[in-house]
């Protein structure tokens, strides 16, 4: 997103992310495997003070009811720092389905809870690796007097170390059910994977799980439509994440060739290099330009199709492209890349996180496949 | 020209209006049968659709309504080539129009564009541009071809290749050495030149595919009136450069890789390959790549229509425009097996398919105009600021 593109308060609201981004320390990203203190809820609750958690949430529930443009510059702004805080998978997918939500009254709880910090919560809706398909769920919700009991395991649960409540996506007779699964509720419990840049993938298993009437958030096709949505709009915001990690890690790579001396000469001046940095440059490029334009057409609120096309388009370009400049930045620091302390490894880890996280290049590329080429040619 | 035709303000008329009289025009006017080629016109092809705009006033959409232009803005200029692109136009031999006008407008006198302009309108005279030689390619500061003043007249002596279609062509702008002593780019001028005159010879030469595209140029003792200087003697580099970002912007659009892609559907259809998920990827790969180059270069679209200065950012959208037509033909040329190594068209279910007309056109587009590595060192010295 070039800065001439944002309107005033697009470049206010960038601006505030740079400013709280300047004070972010990259030490505490660097010890989180040990830590395991992915989410400092005083940190959350200023980021909640800045209207951010709630900037996809409607006025009437506190939120700021702002555009998925907008939040990708919140989110570009804090990726550039590797913010470990789970901005997208609460603000963005749990929100979203949340925002979606047939029952009133949860709905508003569990909106201001958002907005204002006090309520973290996860959406868990993937069971198997490698999938886009958020309709096919193999947990059970059978119903009963006061409610449904679900069985079931959900994986790859981002944001869910530190989360108060689950929402659960299960299958019932009376098809998707979305049901709101407190912290610590009998028979539900969550372990964790670590993954490759210190954060958390939590694994929910229910067992018996007794869910009220009133923990119902959403069911039928208005729940499938709203998990397949919010899967979208995560997608396009991880993509703007991605280029925020792009854009740094480039950044601090071309410093390094202006720097660094060998054979008496800056390496920046051997023209090897410089093809590859410029080859690098042209995907941030691409990719801005690409969520650039995929932003514009999930503002204008398009059918399912068009929607997950762009969203596609989006993380595959910029999966790929921040996979690839990661990697040559450790490439273009010589050793030193490959140590702990240098910060090129601690953004390759965070695009190696993101680029796996609701779609990696390949499995978008073979969704657009499917609707976009597949369907159209007689095969 | 048609007095009629300059007085209309486009301008003042709406974006949808204009753009429904360019619809309507185009589609209405232009040959069906030269609709979306996939290469470029020769001029006999081209004269019709040539002498068509003219009549109109429309073939020259960027020069000012006093030189016979539409005086387009930026925005209605848009529209225009967006229209363009839409009906599948051929691109003709438009230097004149592309280079030799805006070049004239922007550096020339009232003299040269009275005597000048007209003719390019008219489709009498068709220019060909003479700036590489043999030994002045991408390092084309170090040209030599020489012209020397001699009472009124600047006499040229050296040679010029590569110069695109030159055996059509009436005129020719060279630019020639007309300071040995400073600096490179400062001993340069650009001088225009009739094909006629006594000493100029060609010879054509053949491009990998057969046809007779380019031509080397000689000058031996070519004598050229010193009013045919543009601009003053030695600024000849500053002008040749002010005109290179248009013709990247050009070049970066995703209309001629689109056209080539439209042959691989049949193709793979005919030969079953969307069944194969290695091909399935690949097309993927590149259907989506061709949508992330239309992004780009829209993004390019856009400035020029707010009026902002394109910078030297623009030489990325050559680069990634290139190679992607370049794999793109790759990818036809593989998708079609054994077809894939026939000279001419195929027909596949009835359909006649061109699969190797796409990797002709495709290749030289590297090299031409600024090579992918020319635009790569542009990129880094001017835009990463890299050291040298
Ligand atoms: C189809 C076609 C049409 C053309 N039409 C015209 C025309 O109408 N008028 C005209 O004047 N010219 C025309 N040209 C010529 C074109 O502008 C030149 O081919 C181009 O400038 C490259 O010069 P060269 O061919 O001498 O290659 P060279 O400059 O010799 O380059 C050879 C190779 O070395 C690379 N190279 C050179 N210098 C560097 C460097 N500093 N760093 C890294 N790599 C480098 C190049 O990229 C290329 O790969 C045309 C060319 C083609 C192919």
């Amino acid at each position: 997103m070039s800065h001439a593109d944002l309107s005033e308060h697009r470049m206010m609201l960038a601006n505030s992310v740079a400013d709280f981004a300047r004070g972010v320390d990259l030490k505490r990203v660097r010890r989180l495997s040990e830590s395991k203190a992915e989410c400092d809820r005083k940190l959350w609750s200023q980021m909640a003070e800045l209207g951010w958690l709630g900037v996809l949430v409607p006025e009437d529930y506190g939120g700021m009811g702002l555009k998925l443009a907008d939040m990708a510059i919140v989110a570009q702004g804090l990726a550039r720092v590797l913010l470990p805080e789970p901005l997208t998978a609460a603000a963005v997918l749990a929100a979203r389905v949340i925002s979606d939500g047939s029952n009133e009254a949860l709905k508003s709880k569990l909106l201001e809870g958002l907005v204002s910090g006090d309520m973290l919560p996860a959406l868990a809706w993937q069971e198997a690796a490698g999938t886009l398909d958020t309709g096919n769920v193999s947990a059970q919700a059978t119903p009963f007097e006061g409610g449904f009991r679900v069985n079931g395991t959900k994986k790859f649960v981002i944001g869910a170390s530190h989360a108060d409540g689950y929402i659960v996506s299960a299958d019932s007779a009376r098809g998707m059910q979305l049901l709101w699964v407190p912290k610590n509720t009998a028979g539900a419990t969550i372990g964790f994977d670590m993954l490759a840049d210190g954060r958390q993938a939590g694994t929910l298993n229910l067992k018996d799980v007794t869910v009220s009437k009133d923990n119902v958030l959403n069911s039928g096709a208005a729940a499938t439509n709203s998990v397949a949505c919010a899967l979208d709009h995560a997608a396009a915001i991880a993509s703007a994440e991605l280029t925020g990690i792009m854009g740094r890690s480039l950044e601090i790579t071309l410093d390094y060739l202006k720097t660094r001396v060998q054979f008496g000469k800056a390496i920046g001046s051997f023209q090897a290099l410089q093809h590859r940095a410029v080859d690098l440059y042209i995907q941030q490029e691409l990719s801005g330009a690409v969520l650039n334009d995929v932003l514009t057409v999930l503002d204008e609120e398009p059918d399912a199709k068009t929607r997950s096309a762009a969203a596609s388009r989006a993380k595959a370009r910029c999966t790929d492209a921040a996979l690839l400049i990661t990697r040559q930045s450790i490439q273009m620091h010589g050793a030193i890349g490959f140590t702990e302390d240098c910060d090129v490894g601690l953004y390759v880890k965070r695009a190696m996180t993101l680029a796996a996280w609701l779609g990696n290049g390949t499995a978008h590329r073979r969704r657009y496949a499917k609707t976009e080429i597949l369907e159209g040619a007689a095969v | 020209m048609s007095a009629t035709a300059q007085q209309i303000d486009y301008n003042a008329m709406s974006d949808e209006d204009f753009r429904k009289q360019a619809r309507e025009f185009f589609e209405n006017e232009y040959p069906d049968e030269l609709r979306f080629m996939p290469r470029r016109l020769s001029w006999e092809e081209s004269k019709p659709w040539w002498l068509t705009l003219s009549k109109k006033g429309w073939l020259a959409p960027n020069w000012p309504v006093a030189n016979g232009g539409m005086g387009l803005d930026p925005a209605k200029l848009i529209i225009y080539w967006e229209e363009t692109e839409r009906a599948g136009i051929g691109r003709m031999p438009d230097q004149g129009v592309t280079m030799v006008g805006p070049t004239l407008i922007r550096f020339g006198n009232d003299e040269q564009r009275a005597k000048y302009l007209p003719k390019i309108l008219s489709g009498d005279n068709v220019w060909c541009q003479g700036y590489s030689e043999p030994n002045a390619g991408s390092d084309l500061a170090s040209l030599r071809t020489e012209a020397v003043l001699e009472g009124d007249h600047y006499v040229i002596n050296g040679s010029k290749i590569w110069t695109s279609m030159a055996h059509n062509a009436t005129n020719i702008y060279v630019l020639v050495r007309t300071d040995k002593a400073v600096k490179q780019q400062r001993g340069i001028s650009f001088l225009l030149v009739d094909m006629k005159t006594p000493g100029i010879t060609l010879r054509t030469i053949k491009n990998i595919a057969g046809g007779e595209e380019f031509c080397q140029v000689f000058f031996d003792n070519v004598r050229t009136h010193k009013d045919n200087l543009v601009g003053k003697p030695n600024e000849g580099w500053t002008i040749a450069k002010g005109l290179l970002t248009y013709e990247r912007l050009n070049i970066g659009s995703p209309r001629r890789p689109l056209q080539a892609f439209e042959q691989l559907d049949p193709l793979a259809r005919e030969l079953g390959l969307f069944n194969d998920q290695g091909f399935v990827d690949r097309y993927t790969q590149l259907k989506m790549d061709l949508n992330d180059l239309g992004s780009l270069y829209q993004r390019y679209v856009d400035k020029v229509r707010n009026g902002e200065a394109l910078g030297p950012d623009i030489s990325m959208l050559k680069v990634f425009a290139m190679d992607t037509y370049q794999r793109l033909a790759e990818l036809l040329l593989e998708a079609g097996a054994e077809y894939g190594a026939l000279a001419d068209e195929i027909t596949l279910g009835g359909k006649k398919i061109d699969l190797m007309t796409p990797f002709y056109t495709s290749r030289p587009g590297t090299i031409y105009g600024g090579s992918n590595e020319i635009q790569r060192n542009i990129l880094s010295k001017y835009v990463l600021q890299l050291p040298n």
